[in-house]
């Protein structure tokens, strides 16, 4: 390339980082919970949880649900913003 | 002259030209020719090999304001010339060394050239898309629940069931009906072929694309395949065309355009 690089610039305002920061682990965290959530309803199809394991799994599921909601929240983030875009793939978590 | 120009060929036909030449505007606004060489007549421009040389084309095609351009220079120049006779289009930027390296492509080819020309004599491309329909999750069945007072975390399991079900089942349904459609559109159509489904980016819209296919249709029975594309299914379809056979004239032993992009 004839043409000088351009700088890259990063943005290092400690709020955009620490959004940026928080949105990437609840990116990570929610893609868990999804795999464990369908995890459990497929074990419950199956009928290879007993009654108290059933209901201690959903139980978390459901409250760790509601954490995210929390924290989307407290971050100023929206479902969406957690739905990272693979290009081709498609995106990370679906569309709900 | 091979130092400064390449031979930029658009599309292939049989016979000589039966348009005017002299209103058309080709690639890099050049104005466009024609090669003829037995039966066969090709449509080329001289293109400047600063811009579509095989480097600097390397770097051309990164610009997408200049794909954008040439891609529509030759598209309008393929159509107008697919209007006048049976036609088979080239790959976008496609480029000779010269007029004599197309002479050479039109004489060995000839026999491959006219049987592709044959197969698309008096038809014409249609694109038809669908998109599956988002239905409302349905309320299942209802479950044998032990109350939701007592185990809110097995309410909650069964809930996110139906929930993955139901999108489970949206999919199945509108590719099992895309799957029909398609077999009665290729019962219609003279030849067919199903091109990669587009993300939604690229279709610009939210539901889920479950067909997108390409139709060489008899003139004749266009009708007809209009009102079975609209009517059969439940399905959003959108059809487009009517275009020239960009994906019906693939020569033998090469691979068809993938033009899934283009449209």
């Amino acid at each position: 390339m004839s043409e000088p690089e351009r700088a890259w610039r990063l943005r290092t305002d400690p709020e955009a980082v620490e959004r940026d920061l928080s949105r990437l682990v609840l990116t990570l965290v929610e893609l868990i919970r999804q795999l464990v959530e369908r995890q459990c309803v497929r074990r419950m199809d199956q009928g290879d949880l007993t009654d108290e394991q059933l209901e201690a799994v959903g139980l978390t599921l459901m409250r760790l649900e509601e954490a995210m909601t929390d924290l989307c929240a407290r971050f100023d983030l929206s479902p969406s913003d957690l739905n990272l875009d693979l290009g081709p793939l498609g995106t990370l978590l679906p569309k709900d | 002259m091979t130092g400064e120009h390449g031979v930029y060929l658009y599309a292939v036909t049989r016979g000589a030209p039966r348009l005017c030449l002299d209103d058309l505007t080709g690639v890099a606004s050049r104005p466009v020719r024609v090669i003829e060489e037995g039966e066969l007549t090709a449509y080329v421009s001289d293109v400047p090999l600063t811009e579509f040389g095989e480097e600097p084309l390397r770097r051309s095609m990164e610009d997408l304001a200049w794909l954008e351009e040439t891609a529509r220079a030759h598209h309008r120049i393929v159509e107008a010339v697919a209007r006048s006779a049976p036609t088979a289009p080239v790959r976008l930027v496609t480029v000779y060394h010269d007029d004599a390296q197309v002479r050479e492509l039109l004489r060995e080819r000839h026999s491959d050239f006219l049987t592709v020309l044959a197969r698309v004599a008096d038809r014409r491309e249609w694109g038809v898309k669908a998109y599956a329909v988002q239905v409302p999750a349905q309320p299942a069945a209802p479950e044998p629940e032990t109350g939701p007072g007592t185990s809110p975390g097995r309410a909650y399991l069964q809930r996110r069931r139906t929930a993955l079900r139901g999108r489970e089942e949206m999919w199945r349904t509108a590719a099992a009906q895309a799957e029909k459609l398609h077999d009665a559109l290729t019962g219609i159509a003279a030849a067919s072929t199903r091109h990669r489904v587009q993300d939604p980016k690229l279709s610009g819209r939210e539901e889920p694309m479950v067909l997108n296919g390409a139709y060489l249709v008899d003139s004749a029975r266009e009708r007809e395949f209009a009102a079975l594309a609209r009517d059969m299914t439940d399905l959003e379809v959108e059809i487009t065309g009517p275009w020239a056979p960009y994906s019906f004239t693939a020569l033998p032993g090469e691979a068809a355009h993938d033009d899934s992009v283009a449209r």
